[in-house]
């Protein structure tokens, strides 16, 4: 794989993973609905 | 207000799962893959994350807020929705009726395609599958399996048939068990298990290392490389922005009304923003870590870089069930990595597909007054009368004329027309204010300019594209071949038909309400 590929994939994981830590942090941080 | 109390979640980790689960399908680990690596590799991301931002997460959070609102006044569906949104027009519920209708029509193939990924769990677990070496071995017991011609492996459809009812009948039993005892309940376990299997799978073909000493060129890395490594030349065409805008719409399901009809099921001050972008966020490491990771990958190592290019071109049925298979039946255990790959399929299926009948049943629950379960033999008898279609006629072009109305036209269509109407006709701020109604996650102020603005127009150049380049052949069925074309017409009257029936009952169920005088704008 090309430098340029690894960059790519190391951004979408990167955003996507730190998207759903930062959601599911926050959910579990609240209460539940009713 | 439906037979009674309406159903309701029973937690916020069981709508976000079930919302996850409608949208994670076997798009996720069989389309997006091959779309990738079809248009331009990583470059296929830019224009994947420009149509999530603007169109992906603002129809995500439009569905989840219109949903709620319209489950307050005891609306599941979007006929009930939209006219709660513009009581003044007489007409407007009449447009909801796409938001029964799309989710209606792809459940009549989709329960199909998704029993034949039950039926190869079984066919890999029996070992019967891995007995199969080549790529025409396996083409042929596809075609045998979906009745399209006899052979050596199956001489009827009736084992497709088979595994079909028992997949609709799981369907409606999750179905029968409601919300919060059914969906919900199946979600939660279903949606774990489909990621451990998928990580499972993941963490194999990453060490799958250069199974070929003879080919030292064909390496995991160099797989990755080949979907990820990026052709920036191909942002200059307009094909990619729009194969990537298609992707999102197929992956997220929005544009379909399901999300709608779960969104009702929530109270008033439930947050939408954070978990809306919670189902996302999980749709998205549903597909871009896990679907990206596995059968393309895998194929580059096993079959190389002058085959895998084709392989990826062949359609997602090629994919999923004659060269994974293969690739699979090369590593040790096979049917254990075969039953994982298609059970995985099965589990992503099952969570989309009772997502697919909610709209209706909803409709009948809330609109008629008709109990759940009878709601569900109702709409399930109907059902499965139409599931036939599919079944019997797969060889006449049935399915592909079903995608294209149920699966792709309508589903512009009806998201063009709920975000018009979120953002223009009940009004941008009002809009707004409903979002943050118990929001756990305040939207950047950004998104009212795109939700107003480029969301809709971003929806009306896809409209218009498609029908500068596709409209006439589509109409006058060009690419269908002359065989097909009764069949692929009588599917259109078929459909034509249903589109009425749905108005006709809209137009009952608002008599009916009227009548009993619970709405002084019915009309």
């Amino acid at each position: 794989m090309r430098p340029e590929g690894w960059c790519l994939l190391i951004l979408f994981w990167g955003l996507i993973l730190a998207l759903a830590v930062f959601c599911f942090r926050r959910i579990f941080g609240k209460k539940e609905i009713r | 207000m439906g037979a009674g109390k309406r159903d309701s979640w029973a937690s916020r980790i069981g709508i976000i799962m079930a919302v996850a689960g409608s949208a994670i399908g076997l798009g996720n680990f069989l389309r997006f893959p091959a779309k990738a690596a079809a248009n331009g590799g990583g470059a296929f991301m830019i224009p994947y994350l420009v149509a999530l931002l603007l169109l992906g997460l603002p129809l995500m959070w439009v569905e989840w807020t219109l949903g709620r609102y319209g489950g307050g006044f005891g609306h599941g569906t979007a006929p009930g929705i939209f006219h709660s949104l513009w009581r003044k027009n007489r007409f407007i519920k009449y447009f909801g009726v796409i938001g029964i209708f799309g989710p209606l029509v792809i459940f009549i193939y989709y329960a199909y395609i998704e029993s034949w990924t039950l039926a190869y769990s079984f066919f890999s677990l029996t070992g019967r599958l891995s007995a199969v070496t080549d790529q025409q071995g396996m083409q042929s017991f596809l075609r045998g399996y979906q009745g399209l011609e006899a052979n050596a492996f199956f001489t009827s459809i009736w084992p497709a048939y088979l595994f079909f009812v028992v997949t609709f009948f799981i369907n409606f039993t999750v179905t029968w068990h409601g919300i919060k005892g059914g969906v919900e309940r199946v979600c939660r376990i279903a949606v774990p298990v489909l990621f451990a299997c998928a990580l499972i799978l993941m963490l194999r073909v990453l060490t799958l290392g250069t199974p070929d000493p003879a080919e030292p060129t064909w390496s995991i890395s160099s797989g990755f490389g080949f979907l990820w490594n990026p052709d920036f030349s191909t942002l200059r065409s307009g094909k990619i922005w729009i194969e990537a805008a298609g992707q999102i719409f197929f992956t997220l399901s929005v544009g379909i009304g399901a999300i709608l009809t779960y969104a009702s099921y929530l109270s008033k001050g439930d947050d939408v923003t954070l978990s809306g972008l919670s189902a996302t966020s999980m749709n998205e490491t549903a597909e871009v870590i896990l679907g990206a990771s596995i059968i393309i990958p895998a194929a580059f190592v096993f079959f190389g870089p002058a085959n895998v290019r084709s392989i990826a071109e062949s359609g997602v049925f090629n994919l999923g069930f004659v060269t994974m298979p293969l690739i699979l039946n090369q590593l040790v255990a096979p049917w254990f990595f075969g039953f994982l790959w298609f059970f995985l399929l099965f589990l992503a299926g099952v969570t989309s597909s009772v997502s697919l009948v909610q709209p209706a049943i909803a409709f009948l629950e809330d609109e008629f007054q008709i109990g759940r379960k009878k709601a569900v033999w109702i709409f399930g008898s109907f059902a499965f009368v139409l599931c036939h279609f599919p079944v019997f006629l797969l060889r006449h072009g049935v399915v592909d004329e079903l995608d294209f109305w149920g699966g792709t036209f309508f589903l512009v269509v009806f998201a063009t027309i709920e975000v018009i109407l979120f953002a223009w006709v009940f009004g941008i701020h009002n809009a707004w204010d409903e979002m943050h109604r118990g929001a756990d996650l305040r939207v950047p102020v950004i998104y009212k300019f795109i939700i107003k603005y480029v969301t809709p127009l971003f929806l009306l150049v896809i409209l218009s594209v498609w029908l500068w380049q596709e409209w006439m052949p589509v109409i006058l069925m060009e690419n269908v071949s002359a065989e097909n074309r009764p069949y692929v017409l009588g599917t259109r009257i078929v459909l034509a038909l249903m589109l009425a029936a749905l108005a006709l009952a809209v137009k009952l169920a608002w008599r009916r309400r009227r009548a009993r005088g619970e709405d002084a704008h019915a009309a």
